[in-house]
Order: C-alpha cells, then sequence, then structure tokens
C-alpha cells in the first residue's frame, strides 16, 4: 500500500513515467488502443476516428484557455482554416495530403497568431468576443469566397493514401488519427515541462507578475494561440481527410463551443482533461441515444421524449460540472483513482 | 469528502448504466432462412432525419411520411415480399452527428440505402456515400449534389432549389406588367441549405432582365426580420425568393405585412406549406409558394394510399402537411429502386434500379420521376400555388423554367 512517491533523484524527478508500474500501464493502454480496431466493428473504429479528431482540436484549445488562460470561441473556424487549406492545396496546387497537413497546421497558426495580437489589450469577455469575431469573419470569408472554397458545395478532395494503403478504410485511418493523437498528447504533456509552458502557465496565473519576471506578454499571447489554431488546424486537416468533402457547416460557432464543453467538462489546464472531454464530448450523443433505445424497449412513450431534450441534457451536464467539478472529468478521474488507492485509509 | 464518495458511486452507476445501454444496443442475429418457404430477408433502410433541430418544423413532418410509408408498404406485403426495415436517427442538423449517424447505419446496421435531410450533411457526405455506394435521397436539392462524377449515388427527387428559383423568376418575368426592369431581392439564411441557389438564381435574373436589388440574410430559427424587410421596402424589390424553411417566411411575411410592403414574395419548397399560413396568418395572402409536391388535400390517385394508410392508424389526412407528402414520395422513389434493384438487394443493385426509372408516376403526387445513368435530376417542373383566403391555389400546370 502505497502513501505517495518520492523522487529520489533530479533523473527520476523529471521523468514523465517514472515508476515500473506507470510505464507498463501506459504500454497497455497503447496496446490496447493498438488492438481496439481488431476487435470491434467498423462503426466502433470511425467512432474513435472522430474521437480522436475532437482530441487534438480540444487539445489545441486547453493550450489556449487551459493552460494560457486566453479564452477562445473562434477554435472551429481555425478548423476550418486548416481544412480548407488542405482542400486548396490538393486540389488547386496539387499537393499531397502528406504534404498539405502541416501546412494546414501552419497556415491556422498563422490566421490564429493574427487573431491572438488583440489578446495583449483585451482580456476575459473583451477577449471572448474578439475571437467570436474572429470565428465570424472567417466563417463569412468561407461561405462567400466561393472561387476559392466552393461555397456552399464545398471542396471534394481525393482520399489520402499511403503507399498501396487507402486511408477510406475505417482501420487505416484509425492507426494513421491515433499516431498523430499520440504525438499530439505527448508533445502537449511535454510542453508543459518547457519554459515556453512555464511561460503560458504564468501568463494565466497573473500576467502583470509574469511580464514583471521578465515574460515577453505579447510573444507569448500570441504563440499560445498560434499554437492553439496549429493542432485546430490539424484537426481540421484530419476531418477533411476523413471526410474527403469539406463544406462550411463543419466549423460554425457550434463547433466552438463544443470544443469549449470539451475542455470545461474535461478539465481546463490538464491534457487528460482534454481526451476525456473529447471522449465524453463525442460519445455523449450516442449514450443517449443507446439509452434511449434500451429505456425506449420497456417505455416507448419515453424514447422520443429522451432524444428531443439531447440539447438540454448536454447543458445540463456542462452546468452540473462547473458547480460540482470544475476542474472536470480529469480531477474526477484522480479522485476515483485515489479513493481506490488510499483505501481504507482515506485520511 | 462525503461528496467525493458520492461523485464515486455516481460515476460508477453512470458507467454501468452505460455499458449496459451500449451492450444491449442492436445486436444483430444473422437468422439464415432455413426452408424455401422461409420469408426473405428484410431491405434495411436508414434515415437521417432532423426532427429536433433548426428544421425540425418541416423535419418532423418529412419524417413522419417516411415512417408512414414504410408502414404502409410493409402492411402491404412489403416489396416484393421484402420487409423494409428502416432504422431512423435524429441528428438535430448537427453536422457531426450526421456523420456519426451515417457511420453507425452503414457500418453497424448495414443499411443499404438512406434517406437523408440537410444540404450541408448531405453535400459533407457526399464522397463518402459514393465511396461506400450508398444510394441517398435526401431533403436537399441541392444543385451541388447533381455532379454525377462526385455524387453518383444521390439522387434528387424534385427540381433542385437552382432551378426552383429559376422557374420562379421566369414565372414572374411572364407575369411582370410594369414598363421598367422588374426588381428582385433574395431572401435567404446563410447555410449551405439558404445559400445554394442564390448564385445561379442572380445570374439568371440577371441575364433575363431583372434588376437584382438586394440579398437578406434572415437565420433559420429567426424571431424578427424587421430590418431586411425595411431594407427591401426602401429598395422597392417587386419581388423576393425566399429559401428557408416555413418558420423563415412566415417571420418574414408577418414583418413585410406590418411595414405595408408591396413586394410579391415567392418561397422555394421548404418555406411554402400549411404551416406558413398558419403560422403567417393573414399575411400569408398572395404568398406565392415554389411546390414540387402535391397538398395532402388534392385528389390525386396517389393519395388513396396515404389516406387509407391513415385511416387505419386512425389518423386524419387533415392534419398533415405537404412536407408529410414530400416523405412519403421519397421513400416510394426508393422502394421503387428497391424493387427493380432484382433479387440480390445492394446499394449497386438499388442505383441501378433507380436509374430505370422513366417517368415514374407517384399518382399525381409530384411530377413523373425520371433518373439515367448520367443524370439525377430527377424532375426539372414545379407548380406554383398563390395564398387565396387562407389556402394554396395553383396558379400554374407543372412548369419548368427552359
Amino acid at each position: 500500500m502505497d502513501c505517495g512517491i518520492f523522487a529520489t533523484s533530479y533523473r527520476e524527478d523529471m521523468a514523465v513515467l517514472f515508476t515500473p508500474a506507470a510505464k507498463a500501464k501506459v504500454a497497455v493502454i497503447i496496446a490496447l488502443f493498438l488492438v481496439f480496431p481488431l476487435l470491434v466493428n467498423d462503426y466502433y473504429t470511425s467512432v474513435a476516428n472522430l474521437v480522436a479528431i475532437a482530441v487534438i482540436g480540444a487539445l489545441g484549445l486547453n493550450i489556449l484557455t487551459g493552460f494560457t488562460g486566453q479564452i477562445s470561441i473562434g477554435h472551429g473556424a481555425f478548423m476550418g482554416v486548416g481544412a480548407y487549406t488542405v482542400g486548396v492545396l490538393t486540389t488547386k496546387l496539387g499537393l499531397s495530403y502528406w504534404a498539405a497537413l502541416p501546412l494546414a497546421g501552419f497556415m491556422a497558426a498563422m490566421v490564429g497568431a493574427v487573431f491572438g495580437i488583440p489578446s495583449l489589450r483585451l482580456k476575459g469577455l473583451y477577449l471572448a468576443i474578439a475571437t467570436l469575431a474572429a470565428q465570424v469573419i472567417i466563417e463569412y470569408t468561407i461561405m462567400h469566397w466561393t472561387g476559392l472554397t466552393g461555397g456552399s458545395a464545398g471542396i471534394v478532395i481525393q482520399p489520402p493514401t499511403l503507399g498501396s494503403v487507402s486511408l477510406t478504410n475505417d482501420t487505416s485511418f484509425y492507426y494513421f488519427a491515433f499516431c498523430l493523437t499520440l504525438i499530439a498528447v505527448v508533445a502537449t504533456v511535454n510542453l508543459f515541462r518547457s519554459r515556453v509552458g512555464r511561460a503560458f502557465m504564468a501568463v494565466r496565473d497573473r500576467d502583470l507578475a509574469a511580464s514583471v519576471m521578465g515574460i515577453n506578454l505579447l510573444q507569448y499571447k500570441v504563440m499560445a494561440f498560434g499554437l492553439s489554431a496549429f493542432y485546430a488546424g490539424i484537426a481540421g486537416a484530419l476531418l477533411a481527410g476523413y471526410q474527403r468533402v469539406i463544406t462550411p457547416e463543419n466549423f460554425t460557432v457550434d463547433v466552438s463551443i463544443q470544443y469549449l464543453a470539451m475542455i470545461i467538462i474535461g478539465g481546463l489546464g490538464s491534457v487528460m482533461g482534454s481526451v476525456y472531454g473529447a471522449v465524453f464530448i463525442i460519445l455523449l450523443p450516442i449514450g443517449i441515444r443507446a439509452a434511449a433505445g434500451f429505456v425506449g424497449a420497456f417505455f416507448p412513450d419515453i424514447q422520443n421524449l429522451l432524444l428531443a431534450a439531447q440539447t438540454a441534457f448536454f447543458g445540463l451536464i456542462v452546468i452540473l460540472f462547473l458547480i460540482f467539478e470544475p476542474e472536470g472529468l480529469a480531477k474526477l478521474w484522480n479522485d476515483v483513482k485515489n479513493y481506490f488507492r488510499l483505501w481504507p485509509f482515506s485520511y | 469528502m462525503r461528496l467525493r464518495g458520492l461523485w464515486v458511486v455516481l460515476l460508477c452507476v453512470c458507467l454501468a448504466v452505460t455499458l449496459v445501454a451500449v451492450g444491449c444496443g442492436k445486436k444483430e442475429t444473422a437468422t439464415e432462412p432455413a426452408g424455401t418457404e422461409a420469408p426473405k430477408e428484410p431491405v434495411k433502410i436508414g434515415g437521417i432525419f432532423d426532427i429536433t433541430g433548426p428544421t425540425g418544423d418541416v423535419g418532423l413532418p418529412y419524417s413522419e411520411g417516411v415512417k408512414a410509408y414504410v408502414a404502409y408498404i410493409n402492411s402491404k406485403g412489403g416489396v416484393d415480399g421484402r420487409e423494409i426495415k428502416l432504422i431512423d436517427i435524429d441528428y438535430a442538423y448537427d453536422k457531426t452527428k450526421a456523420l456519426e449517424a451515417y457511420n453507425r447505419l452503414v457500418k453497424q446496421d448495414k443499411v443499404v440505402a438512406i434517406l437523408g435531410w440537410g444540404t450541408g450533411d448531405t453535400e459533407a457526405l457526399k464522397q463518402i456515400i459514393a465511396t461506400d455506394k450508398i444510394p441517398y435521397i435526401s431533403g436537399s436539392y441541392s444543385e451541388g449534389l447533381l455532379d454525377i462524377n462526385v455524387c453518383p449515388y444521390n439522387f434528387l427527387l424534385a427540381s433542385s432549389y437552382s432551378d426552383q428559383a429559376r422557374t420562379a423568376l421566369k414565372w414572374a418575368k411572364d407575369n411582370w406588367k410594369g414598363a421598367a426592369k422588374p426588381k428582385v431581392a433574395f431572401i435567404y439564411n446563410d447555410t449551405p441549405f439558404g445559400t445554394s441557389p442564390i448564385a445561379d438564381g442572380k445570374k439568371y435574373a440577371a441575364d433575363n432582365g431583372f434588376e437584382v436589388v438586394n440579398d437578406e440574410i434572415v437565420d433559420l430559427k429567426a424571431l424578427d426580420a424587421t430590418t431586411q424587410v425595411l431594407d427591401l421596402k426602401k429598395n422597392k424589390a417587386d419581388f423576393a425568393i425566399v429559401q428557408g424553411t416555413s418558420n423563415l417566411a412566415s417571420i418574414v411575411l408577418k414583418d413585410a405585412k406590418k411595414n405595408g410592403l408591396a413586394t410579391k414574395f415567392i418561397g422555394l419548397n421548404w418555406a411554402a406549406d400549411e404551416k406558413v399560413i398558419a403560422l403567417a396568418g393573414p399575411a400569408a395572402e398572395g404568398y406565392i409558394g415554389v411546390i414540387p409536391f402535391a397538398f395532402p388535400n388534392e385528389d390525386v390517385p396517389g393519395m388513396a394510399a396515404i389516406k387509407e394508410y391513415l385511416a387505419s392508424e386512425n389518423e386524419k389526412i387533415e392534419d398533415k402537411t405537404q412536407k408529410f407528402v414530400q416523405g412519403w414520395n421519397s421513400t416510394m422513389v426508393m422502394c421503387e429502386g428497391v424493387k427493380l434493384a432484382g433479387d440480390d438487394v445492394t446499394g449497386e443493385a438499388i442505383k441501378s434500379g433507380l436509374e430505370q426509372l422513366a417517368d415514374f408516376d407517384t399518382g399525381g403526387l409530384a411530377n413523373p420521376v425520371t433518373f439515367t445513368a448520367t443524370s439525377h435530376r430527377g424532375s426539372e417542373k414545379v407548380r406554383l400555388a398563390e395564398v387565396k383566403s387562407g389556402k394554396f391555389e395553383y396558379i400554374t400546370d407543372w412548369i419548368g423554367y427552359k
């Protein structure tokens, strides 16, 4: 029975996973993810693909909002920038998807950084509205610059292929998306062990104090916006590669709000929280539908009611989280772990 | 600390319920018909509907029409002795949910065809639909779905939004008595659905002697359109093409009446049904609808089956709207495709079945539908109807713009 973990060397102190048990656990989890598509049918794999895309997007938003304290309601639009960059580069310039994918990230990062500039002067609600403006402007541009974006019909791209493997297949896409998600998670975990990440957190906690300590506020705030948008761009590009059609409706303000809900429910300022939140939000409607079907077998009338109340249910869950567990699912999960680890001597 | 324990319990309960619920989801047990007289395997068709979302005002009756036809055809012994099994999902006009719902229908439930709904999601799915070979009839008549090379599996039952707008404009031009160029405005919502016919409509208007005065954006869920209506008044628009749903049209009409506009409003398919009259009341007088499908009160042969079905369910046709007929019609055409698909019902077979339809008559419920291997433009003709003393009355026969 352990009552805590104590590092006895600097090397141990710096390690992400330093107990053998933790290493084994991570290895098992990764192995489980690798065999996952072999165990379930294509439908569950396709859901996992949507989750993987959402995880990358949520990580990006959490870097900005959870770790740097800069609220953004324009995340959906930055995803759109990434998706449309892929669309335009592959169809108009004939680039391959693989070349367009990182470029989509950089393009979104650039656009994100530009909209991040006002963040030096604007805080809280004011910044929220400024980022909402970014959302509206980008959405409008996508919708009306039909020569470039195809307007409402969108852009159709060729399915990405890797050698002889085409990513139209859910399983092959899963492995690709899973690798990217893993890289994104590891990169984000390490980001917050670096100077840049620490600076982000200093800015979040008290930007005046951070500035006194020699952190260039404009530089770091814009960097946070750019980095966050980079993740969004990659997520958008992934979605484009998955759907193979890019239309404006995938990048509306609703999507931005959905991502905000993900990080709130998952846990602001927590890397794993972004993952849990993304999983939760994507699975929620599926879960409600399954529950409604299950209940409907006994009480047919309730089924429609449950389905109709989906949106209300979504709102209720966000409110409950804000009240009872503002630190989200990540904290909740830690509490559960600690409860069992310390049981029966929890005091 | 006590609260924390509660959370743990709650979490475990939620987890358990979810696991049970998911586990109890549709588990298809493949039952192989043993004898020769065993019934044929049912044909599974998916439905992606908007029942609770922003287009639910027209989406709900449409979905009811689909379900009603499926129940009706099954009560008649199905299609060629095969039962039609409809698996439907309400996606609330949410694009991510549409993709997820589509994946579930195709990958888990293994449906062979889908009756879909919105423009945005149908457009977003078109590439995947083509890869999966799933014939798809949606509630969207967007011109963007007609490119046979990109969307070989999408079928448009009625005149496309662009054709509807052109037909309306042609009629307006033919009936214009003023000396000056008629002024036309476009009222729409800023979604792929709303903007779908606008560019084509404007081009047609400009080429055919209209002066295009202004674009007005009205949200699908708007409760007020005073600003937009006043703008129309200022620009003295003679005609306004309305692309939206019944709610949007009724708001525009009410505000137009309040502000004393002389503009003639012409609503495309989804903006024209009985609901507009019910919501707008006297303000709907003189409103013109582009009607590709019949109203329930019409005396056409195809209506008999609807009446027969509703009677068996103790429902009245008076309670149904034109959108119900529309859903019924879509399903009827899809089932005809299934019938022509032959014994091996696959997506590809249904596609070629649908492509055999030539002037397929739905008993007057719509203009006869024709699909060929190179064109999935089911029809180009619509009728125009004007609201006179609280009722839509046809002012034209089936017309097109050509």
